[in-house]
């Protein structure tokens, strides 16, 4: 039995020790938004934070979480307002196929909660463990760049 | 023209669902009662299988059914020759080959069950390289290849899947006419798409017996027929329920694992769900052909080319079965000639058949082999004359009117300005910023996809309008194009436009997403649809005296009628028209003579394009196909030890990254000729296949080490460097 709170909802799960904590999110509780993609920790679709750092998902065991907060890009949105990463990652044409995004967007906000106004260096030293296979990443740079210039407006 | 939409750079309208994690990819599909679908993979190359005993599998809590081949009915699978089994009967013949699979309650369970059956197997002798496969005694794959449906005639020997053959006056003769001529072979390695979304597939049936399919995959209604023909079922009975696709690069377009889930369904009577882990995705997924090229051309004293001789070999692996064109060859066979007019030419191209993992489509499939090949072998060529490579290919560029290798003839070329405007972005008459530092150049073209799409609109009683479609979105914002055609042809905003994606119930047919075909063929559609639409509304409008621009008035109007305004129309496009799109490519690298490794400076991206619908998805297009092409240039290598992939995980297999994307400068030379919607063109394929030969010139420019095998890695330059004779 583990508790742990997702995206600010108390969950008390019964499961197996070798349950990775992607596979209790998107099968135990049905958060499908964090994606396998290449399951040894290197691609980043499944990162998510926990008590706000950024985690591989797929190699992570769930009870790792026991008693701790995990927030998944489910939960970024406020009251039904897009988290402002989110909303640039659409303007500035930061995803195509969709696939990476859930932890693109993710990752992106640990860093701006990190370091509010990046360079275009620390944005690429922050992103380095997201892949992304359509956009070539220069979008996924300008997303970012737009979403910290939004949150000093 | 001046346009209100088109050519607008809208964000995406489905990004709501794809920021939020709401989108739902076949992988998260779920269904009551849903259980989970393994297969075990052969661990041998080429084998007999003497044995396979599954009763300790079958025993484990949880599995709900094992399945051989001998549970199977003897079908044979593929997109266009069908010589691949469902599961291995009697033999193996690559590493990966499926040889059983299982039903579990969960995915670890069905894991934990593989290892327990038990496959005796007998090895046999095994070929790997494609030269070797095809020469006199060579281990043989498949007895009689020639017997395959979809197998064509010729077949010079028995492992040879297809040959593809481009001809244009006569070779022979045009070299007798050369003062020189040069010989280089090159070889490229073999490579995945890189789509970070495994193939996922669920099936279930229904309660009327249909078979319900949700999969990563661009064609809903070839995977139909396709699945009617593995299945034995009448093609009414199955539907393709469209997802979002997590990424395709070509690669998306094969059976993988439906036909398996489907005969577990219908054996544990539960929907079953199958995802490739992506270590499967590297042992067993579609990857692009490995390949080795020889190109001999001749040219005359003041440096134009009057023959060439282009002999290519793809390694094909163990099954020709996920090749999907007609040829069951690679059509980008036809860059041997590159974008040059060579009045006598003979290209060849031979698919191979081997013990390795079976190859298929990558995004401009054969092209960036042919290309590197192509391109580096010019530049070899203008270093040999003393030119510079930039005026080699001038006095070669196709023209207005000359006919390619594949006998179409060409027009509005613009092969000249897209090349001098990618000279002039990048300074390429300017002196290098110093010493290990080096431009290269490279050149590529592409034609406007064909194919054929059903596109339907209507009008709601609100005045917006629905578009509704069975053609995937891979990723490229294909669906946001088509509603932007739609929008600009009704006068509506571009939230006035909304899209309903279909199932296979919905329409006839349409070939799907591939070939850079979709803003041309899906375009076209609904241009078209709305166009019917339009005048439906004109002519409702006077016959209830409402303005036509009120489409909320006109709607309202028709319904009072028990009316809903409604249009299709299906568009077939059949042969590449005369039109194609150039790229010219220019790199500027810096060499580190003490490790060999390569830096890309920057890089100049010059293409010749129609109207623009979308700006952003256009330069998406762009940036990612050139990045995919800098990994294939430098990163990307699935290594294979007698047909074993070692490099199987990302980690090992390696993708670039955001740290190894270099400063770029795009230069859009807008012509608007083409035969999509409102004159656009193609962009998906043509950023990726001239950016190895432009990184491999510009190394040979900056330190005089010629790479002739791809990806160009530290430890090649380093070693070359080491080699060299410095005069």
């Amino acid at each position: 039995m583990i508790r742990l709170t997702v995206n600010g909802t108390a969950h008390e799960l019964e499961i197996p020790t070798y349950r990775t904590l992607l596979d209790c999110l998107r099968y135990d509780l049905g958060l499908t938004g964090s994606k396998e993609g290449c399951g040894v920790g290197v691609c980043g679709a499944c990162t998510v934070l926990l008590d706000g750092k950024m985690i591989s998902s797929c190699i992570a065991l769930a009870v790792f979480a026991d008693g701790r907060s995990v927030t998944t890009v489910e939960g970024l949105a406020e009251d039904e307002r897009l988290h402002q990463v989110q909303q640039a990652f659409i303007d500035a044409g930061g995803f195509q196929c969709g696939i990476c995004t859930p932890g693109q967007v993710v990752s992106a906000k640990a860093l701006l909660d990190a370091i509010p106004n990046p360079s275009d260096a620390e944005i690429r030293e922050w992103m380095l463990g997201n892949l992304c296979r359509c956009t070539g990443y220069y979008k996924i740079v300008e997303s970012i760049q737009a979403a910290a210039q939004r949150s000093r407006a | 023209m001046a346009h209100r939409i088109v050519g607008q750079p809208i964000g995406r309208l489905d990004g709501l669902a794809k920021v939020s994690g709401e989108a739902r990819y076949a992988g998260d599909m779920t269904l009551p009662g849903l259980v989970w679908g393994k297969a075990l993979r052969s661990p041998l190359p080429h084998a007999r299988i003497v044995r396979i005993d599954t009763s300790r599998a079958k025993a484990l809590a949880g599995v709900l059914a094992v399945l051989t081949a001998q549970d199977l009915p003897n079908i044979l699978v593929g997109r266009r020759m069908f010589d691949m089994p469902l599961l291995a009967r009697d033999r193996v013949r690559f590493v990966g080959e499926k040889v059983a699979v299982v039903a579990a309650h969960d995915p670890d369970i069905a894991e934990e069950a593989l290892p327990l059956i038990d496959v005796e197997y007998e090895d046999l002798p095994a070929v790997f390289d494609p030269v070797e496969a095809i020469k006199e005694g060579a281990p043989i794959l498949h007895e009689n290849p020639g017997a395959y449906d979809g197998a064509l005639p010729e077949r010079p020997h028995p492992n040879v899947q297809s040959v593809l053959r481009f001809k244009l006056g006569d070779v022979e003769a045009g070299f007798r006419e050369a003062d020189r001529i040069f010989e280089h072979t090159f070889r490229t390695q073999l490579d995945h798409q890189g789509y970070l979304e495994p193939h996922a597939g669920v099936v279930a049936i229904d309660e009327d017996g249909r078979v319900q399919v949700w999969a990563s995959n661009k064609m809903p209604f070839r995977l139909k027929e396709l699945l009617s023909h593995a299945l034995q079922l009448p093609p009414a009975q199955i539907r393709v329920n469209l997802t979002p696709i997590g990424g395709d690069f070509g690669g998306k377009g094969s059976l993988m694992d439906l036909p398996l889930a489907y005969h577990l369904t219908r054996v544990t009577g539960r929907p079953v769900k199958m995802l490739m882990r992506y270590t499967e995705e590297l042992m067993a997924g579609n990857p692009r052909h490995p390949s080795v090229i020889t190109l001999r051309t001749g040219v005359s004293k003041d440096g134009r080319i009057v023959a060439r001789r282009v002999k290519a070999l793809f390694n094909g692996g163990a099954y020709a079965a996920f090749k999907p064109a007609p040829s069951v060859n690679l059509g980008g066979a036809s860059m041997g000639a590159g974008v040059y007019r060579i009045p006598n030419l003979l290209v060849e191209s031979f698919c191979v058949y081997s013990n390795n993992i079976p190859c298929g489509h990558a995004r401009s499939p054969g092209e960036p082999q042919m290309v590197f090949a192509g391109e580096s072998h010019m530049d070899m060529i203008a270093r040999e004359l003393a030119l510079d490579p930039a005026e080699l290919r001038r006095r070669n560029l196709l023209r207005d009117g000359d006919h390619l290798a594949n006998g179409h003839h060409l027009e509005h070329v613009r092969a000249s300005d897209t090349l001098e405007a990618a000279l002039k972005a990048s300074h390429w008459s300017e002196p290098r910023g110093g010493p290990w530092i080096g431009r290269g150049v490279a050149m590529t073209h592409r034609h406007i996809g064909v194919g054929f799409t059903n596109a339907r609109v209507r009008l709601e009683t609100g005045g917006n309008v629905i578009l509704s479609i069975a053609l995937p979105d891979t990723g490229t914002g294909a669906h946001l194009v088509l509603r932007q055609v739609v929008a600009e042809v009704l006068g509506l905003p571009i939230d006035g436009v909304g899209i309903e994606i279909a199932t296979t119930d919905a329409f006839a047919t349409d070939s799907g997403v591939g070939g850079s075909r979709v803003t041309h063929t899906g375009g076209r559609a609904a241009y078209h649809a709305a166009e019917k639409l339009k005048e439906q509304i004109q002519a409702e409008a006077a016959k209830h005296g409402v303005p036509a621009s009120s489409l909320a008035a006109v709607a309202r109007a028709a319904a009072n009628e028990g009316r809903t305004l409604e249009a299709s129309h299906f568009y077939d496009a059949k042969v590449h028209g005369a039109v194609t799109s150039f790229t010219a490519q220019v790199a500027e690298v810096a060499v580190d003579p003490a490790t060999g490794q390569v830096t890309v400076r920057h890089f100049t991206t010059a293409h010749d394009v129609g109207t623009i619908i979308n700006p952003l998805g256009h330069q998406g297009q762009i940036e990612g196909g050139l990045v995919q092409g800098l990994g294939f240039a430098l990163i990307e290598e699935m290594k294979a030890e007698e047909g074993r992939i070692s490099t199987l995980s990302l980690g090992d297999f390696k993708l670039p990254t955001i740290q190894d994307i270099p400063p770029l400068t795009t230069v859009i030379l807008e012509d608007p000729v083409g035969p999509g919607p409102f004159n656009a063109k193609a962009i998906g394929e043509g950023s990726i296949s001239a950016v190895a030969p432009a990184v491999a010139n510009a190394v040979a420019d900056a330190c005089g080490v010629r790479i002739l095998d791809l990806p160009i890695t530290a430890e090649k330059v380093y070693f070359a460097l080491r080699e060299k004779v410095v005069p």
